[in-house]
């Protein structure tokens, strides 16, 4: 392999230089948003430009690597890899939130119990085949999304905490637990958490043409095989986006309360 | 865990300290059974924090707080809040109707109650009955706190804690709400601490005040 990647680096195929070029021009748009961001104080700039190098990076890495990866049948090596997925996401999550304490001790379980479960529940039941090819991919759509709703979950826990803040010790003084508390905060963001991918789901093949679909017809699947694996990723991105969610918020609120059920968030601006 | 002869609240040598500035410092006071107790004093001196710390909501400097004659810190805080009520300065409300507001307080501990037990608590609070369906968030101020009242009542606390009851509302309302309070106080056997910036106000509700500037605050 590594012989593979330094004759790929000194002798460019064709197609690299245009995709490299293409690369380069897409930059444009990254430097649009950068700008857009500035001027409308959306504050994105830093995590996007960040996120664009760091990304660039991890996901050649990621190409380099894919064929050995698509070819495991290793279970434990699939789920280990899977595992290492899981927490990256829960880190990527927890860093993307830096303001909020605690967030990764709630997105690492919940991410990694909820995605691997879904995983290890659709190779059991012969949904997924049992080879990487399958369960890395779909695996990793199901990680990524569940990062996704952490993030929305525990942030609007969070800020809610400090917004509505008479409301919530309204709550505890009627002798609320934290989660009763904060129970429609929870369920309000799960539902706005799912509900890019519900539309997604519901305009399937009409508006939107999925990767996983399209990555399988390139790859030389027949079609109608890759649109029945693009149906089944949803309800598996839905039950692992769910179980991770009341996985994360459950455990994050024992870092937004105490023993004593005081609220350990601070008011805003503080 | 009830001891019928303590006090039901009673606070010893409380002292509350932010940032290294002196709220209040060595505040205590007792609390009767059926007593209605008025505490006043300047705004930002720590009347409202006395009452969230009566009900285990923030914790103290130094000093400490009896329930029914048991130190709070041994109460399960959800119980502790059942009993002892607060009802805070500015009437929040859940979202949905009066009705879903009124039942939220019952439904997070398990109890069941009647459409009659719900009409008679907004009827003691002087709200009709037609106000059951009517959204929450949408009423004027007073209704509000007369919602938030009889959110609070509907557990029978043992002890209620009223924070500025009518400091957010017009004139005309905080007479009408003073008439209802007191109603209330004298219609229920509860203890009732009440804190208000207006001594006028406190004499009002009870012959027996305490200046929380007394104690430093």
């Amino acid at each position: 392999m590594q012989l593979d990647i330094i004759n790929l680096i000194l002798n460019p195929p064709p197609e690299l230089i245009d995709a490299f070029f293409s690369y380069l021009v897409g930059l444009i748009l990254v430097v649009i948003i950068v700008l857009l961001s500035k001027w409308q104080g959306i504050g994105v700039e830093d995590k996007l430009l960040i996120g664009t190098i760091r990304g660039t990076i991890q996901i050649i890495l990621m190409a380099l690597v894919l064929e050995i990866i698509f070819e495991l049948k290793d279970m434990v090596l699939i789920f280990g890899l899977l595992t290492i997925m899981s927490i990256f996401a829960a880190h990527t999550a927890a860093s993307n939130l830096d303001e909020i304490p605690g967030v990764m001790k709630a997105t690492l379980p919940g991410i990694t119990i909820g995605s691997l479960f879904v995983m290890f529940l659709c190779v059991i039941l012969g949904i997924v085949e049992p080879v990487g090819e399958y369960i890395i991919p779909m695996g990793g759509m199901v990680i990524g999304n569940s990062m996704g709703l952490s993030s929305l979950a525990l942030e609007r826990m969070w800020s809610n905490a400090q917004k509505q803040r008479d409301l919530l010790e309204t709550a505890l003084a009627l002798g609320a637990s934290a989660y009763q508390a904060l129970d429609l905060t929870i369920k309000e963001s799960v539902k706005a958490g799912l509900l890019p991918n519900l539309n997604r789901y519901a305009a399937l093949g009409i508006v939107t043409i999925p990767g996983l679909m399209s990555g399988m017809i390139i790859g030389g699947m027949l079609p109608v095989v890759a649109a029945l694996y693009q149906v089944i990723v949803f309800p598996m991105i839905f039950l692992g986006s769910i179980i991770n969610a009341l996985i994360s918020s459950r455990i994050f609120l024992g870092q937004m309360f105490n023993d004593r059920l005081q609220i350990m968030v601070p008011p805003l601006g503080e | 865990m009830t001891a019928t002869t303590a006090h039901p609240l009673e606070m010893k040598q409380l002292s509350m300290s932010f940032d290294e500035r002196i709220i209040f410092r060595d505040f205590s006071m007792a609390l009767n059974h059926e007593e209605t107790l008025g505490l006043t004093g300047p705004s930002g001196r720590g009347k409202s924090t006395i009452l969230r710390i009566a009900i285990n909501l923030i914790q103290p400097t130094s000093g400490e707080v009896l329930f029914q004659g048991e130190n709070i810190q041994s109460y399960d805080p959800r119980e502790l809040r059942r009993r002892m009520i607060l009802v805070p300065q500015r009437a929040s409300m859940f979202p949905g109707t009066v009705e879903e507001n009124l039942l939220w307080g019952l439904k997070i501990h398990g109890i069941e109650t009647t459409d009659k037990t719900l009409i008679e608590v907004l009827d003691e609070v002087e709200l009709e009955a037609r106000f059951l369906s009517k959204v929450a968030q949408t009423l004027s101020g007073g209704e509000q706190q007369r919602v938030s009242l009889a959110r609070a009542l509907l557990l029978e606390p043992e002890v209620l804690l009223l924070d500025e009851p009518t400091s957010a509302l017009d004139e005309e309302t905080q007479v009408a709400i003073e008439k209802t309070i007191n109603t209330i106080i004298r219609e229920r056997s509860i203890s009732v601490l009440i804190v208000t910036h207006d001594k006028l106000q406190a004499s009002r509700f009870t012959s027996r005040i305490l200046d929380i500037s007394d104690f430093g605050g």
